[in-house]
Parts: C-alpha cells; sequence; structure tokens
C-alpha cells in the first residue's frame, strides 16, 4: 500500500498534517463531476468553488466515517500561521455511500488563495460510534492531529490531497 | 480496453487510486499489436518525457514499445562520435545534443547568456521567498536551490554586512527584513537543505517537465 502513500509523504501531508498510516478504504473526490482530485495535481479555483463529491468504499452502511477538508498552507505556505484552516467537515457517513448522506457540521467553503499555492487535503476517519464527533468552534488554528485524539478517530482511513493557486487576470494553462 | 493512449491517460489520472486494479497486463497486452522482438538500443530513442514520469509509472510504459518501430531510422551516418564506445545520443527535435552523462558540467545554463540568467534566479528566488512554494520547469527549479540556500544562510549569520550582501542579491527588500526577522526560529536547527523539489504533470503548452519547489 505505500504506492498511496509515497505522494502524500512527499508533499508532507503525512508529516505535517497527519501521522503515517495505512489506507484501508479509497476514497473518491470529484468536483463538478469531471474533475478527479489526484495526489499533488493541480485544479483551477474555478472548478472548486462548490462542493464536491465524495465516494467512500467501506464493508457496510452501519460503520460511520467523518470526512475533513483543511488548508495546511494557511494564509501563506512561506509563513502558514493560521495553521490549519477547516474548509469542511462532514461527519456519520454511512460506508459505502458518499459524502451527501452524512450530517454537514462545518459547511463547505470555497478555498480563497491570497498568496502562494496551497494544499487542500482530505482526510476520511472512522468514527467508533454515531454522532461521537463535535464541531469545532472556529475554523483556523484547527489541528487534526488533536481534533482526532479528542474525539477517538484515530488514525485516518484514507486521505488525498491537490494543490491551487490564485487565478490571475494573465494566468494561461 | 480501447486503445493504448487512453489506458495512458488512465495510469496519470487515476494514480492515487489503484487503476493498475481496473484492468489487468493480460488484457492490455492482448489488445496490443504484437510487440517488437528486437530490443531498443540502450541509448534509447523514446521521447525524453516518457523518462520523466514518476517510476510508479513505468509498468505501463514498458508495453509502449509498441511505438519504437515507427522510429527505427538508423543513427545519422554522418556523426563523427557514433562508433566511440563511451558517446551515447538522444536524438532532439531542436538539434540539441543530450549526452547520457554529466561529467564536468558544473554550472546549469538554461538557455540563457550569463546576464538573464542571473536576472532569472534572482527574480525565481524572490519569489519562492515570498510565496514559499513556487511551479517551475524541473531544471530551474534544481538551479535555484543553491541560490534559495545561500540566502537563507545569509539571514541565518544575520549581520548587517550580510544583510547588505543579501539585499544585492533580492529584488524586493521587504522579503529580505521579513527573511532576516524569521529564519533563526524556522531554520535554527536545520543544517543545509531548506528547499523541496515535488515532480509534477508537465506543462500543457510545451510538455516542459515541471515541478513545484517549496520552501521546507
Amino acid at each position: 500500500m505505500s504506492r498511496f502513500m509515497e505522494p502524500l509523504i512527499v508533499g508532507r501531508v503525512v508529516g505535517e498534517v497527519v501521522d503515517i498510516f495505512t489506507p484501508s478504504l479509497r476514497m473518491n473526490v470529484i468536483y463538478n463531476s469531471t474533475k478527479e482530485v489526484a495526489n499533488g495535481h493541480e485544479l483551477m479555483p474555478s472548478v472548486i468553488i462548490s462542493k464536491p463529491r465524495v465516494e467512500i468504499d467501506g464493508e457496510d452502511m452501519r460503520t460511520a466515517y467523518t470526512l475533513i477538508m483543511t488548508d495546511p498552507d494557511a494564509p501563506s505556505p512561506s509563513d502558514p500561521y493560521l495553521r490549519e484552516h477547516l474548509h469542511w467537515m462532514v461527519t456519520d457517513i454511512p460506508g459505502t455511500t458518499d459524502a451527501s448522506f452524512g450530517k454537514e457540521t462545518v459547511g463547505y467553503e470555497t478555498p480563497k488563495q491570497v498568496v502562494g499555492i496551497h494544499r487542500y487535503v482530505f482526510l476520511l476517519f472512522k468514527q467508533s460510534g454515531r454522532q461521537t464527533v463535535r464541531t469545532p468552534a472556529t475554523r483556523d488554528h484547527f489541528n487534526t492531529r488533536r481534533f482526532s485524539e479528542e474525539n477517538g478517530l484515530g488514525l485516518p482511513v484514507a486521505a488525498v490531497y491537490f494543490n491551487a493557486q490564485r487565478e490571475t487576470a494573465s494566468r494561461r494553462r | 480496453m480501447a486503445s493504448f493512449s487512453s489506458g495512458f491517460c488512465c495510469a496519470i489520472t487515476g494514480t492515487s487510486n489503484g487503476s493498475n486494479s481496473r484492468w489487468s497486463m493480460a488484457s492490455l497486452r492482448s489488445a496490443l499489436p504484437p510487440s517488437v522482438p528486437l530490443r531498443p538500443p540502450p541509448s534509447s530513442r523514446f521521447p525524453r518525457m516518457a523518462v520523466a514520469f514518476q517510476p510508479k509509472h513505468k509498468l505501463a510504459l514498458r508495453s509502449y514499445t509498441g511505438l519504437a518501430p515507427l522510429q527505427s531510422l538508423p543513427f545519422p551516418i554522418a556523426s563523427p562520435e557514433f562508433s566511440s564506445f563511451s558517446h551515447c545520443f538522444k536524438i532532439i527535435d531542436n538539434g540539441g545534443r543530450v549526452f547520457a552523462m554529466r561529467h564536468g558540467r558544473r554550472v546549469p545554463k538554461l538557455n540563457r547568456p550569463p546576464d538573464q540568467r542571473r536576472a532569472l534566479l534572482r527574480s525565481l528566488t524572490t519569489q519562492l521567498l515570498k510565496h514559499g512554494r513556487i511551479k517551475t520547469t524541473r531544471a530551474r527549479a534544481s538551479a535555484m536551490r543553491k541560490y534559495v540556500d545561500k540566502m537563507i544562510t545569509l539571514a541565518k549569520d544575520g549581520s548587517l554586512h550580510k544583510r547588505r550582501q543579501a539585499l544585492g542579491f533580492i529584488y524586493e527588500k521587504q522579503i529580505v527584513h521579513a527573511l532576516f526577522a524569521e529564519v533563526p526560529d524556522r531554520y535554527g536547527e536545520r543544517n543545509g537543505g531548506y528547499t523541496r523539489i515535488i515532480r509534477t504533470l508537465p506543462r500543457r503548452g510545451d510538455n516542459a517537465p515541471m515541478a513545484y519547489i517549496e520552501l521546507v
């Protein structure tokens, strides 16, 4: 399974956001029903305005999962003093379905890049029971490790990340 | 499975989802024309971009030998070094000669005269120190590393002379002052290697191999 982990380790998602884990589920994140998120690829800001469709594998519909989307490079990768910024959180997602079946505790916020190229990380955690996850008070200064310890989520079961930067008028593909 | 090119695109976009499990090598091999019995010579005439992809794509690219017959022209007879044992050519469209080794090459020239090269490297390091992560071509990213490390080393020293040396290199003085203020906490324990390069997909317009370079 190190094939899945290598891009996460190279992109320092594993070092800065979570600790090293073994992915046990498949998670597909698709924006606008055509753009699939692959580790380290770059997406245009116009694509990521509205929330994506997140499909997860699982064994059955009884296990509940939590999806978190954070930006570890807030407000700028050269000086991330607001690390991390929480963009989206959906809890109580039943296995083998997608994120629209869960409860959206923190609504999807369109990523706005001011400076630099930001990484946006999707993490999937397995909950021990239903409705065990507490909503955080603020979006800034979010710490994924501390949050998963507080809510008993442990290590993530799946992760993916993409890059995005501000689209200036002169920027060509 | 349709043509190989669609499978190739599949390998690029679906790497993290284990696309190898969706189609098997056996079905792919049967769909392709029979592979060429002749192995391509070690100075392979594959387009250079095939080598630059990540190692996990090699499994898909090994079947790429199906296209080798299209380029099976003999070596140009006029080349004087063909008979020499240690030289290996790659055929590049723009007429540049590329060797397989890097013997004696000290300075990356970046296809520019010296004054423009210096200006390019100065502006790239300024932008990297300002934004924290930038996306450029791989040659520029690996050429920049030396200058970024030099600037951070100057900031670690922190004296007035070093500050003035940094001001003479970096284009914006706000960045120099911010750098001198934060480098001691951020890179105090780290000895060298202040940047990281992550290779990424080629650029659409000219298929140039791209990379992200970021401050560690």
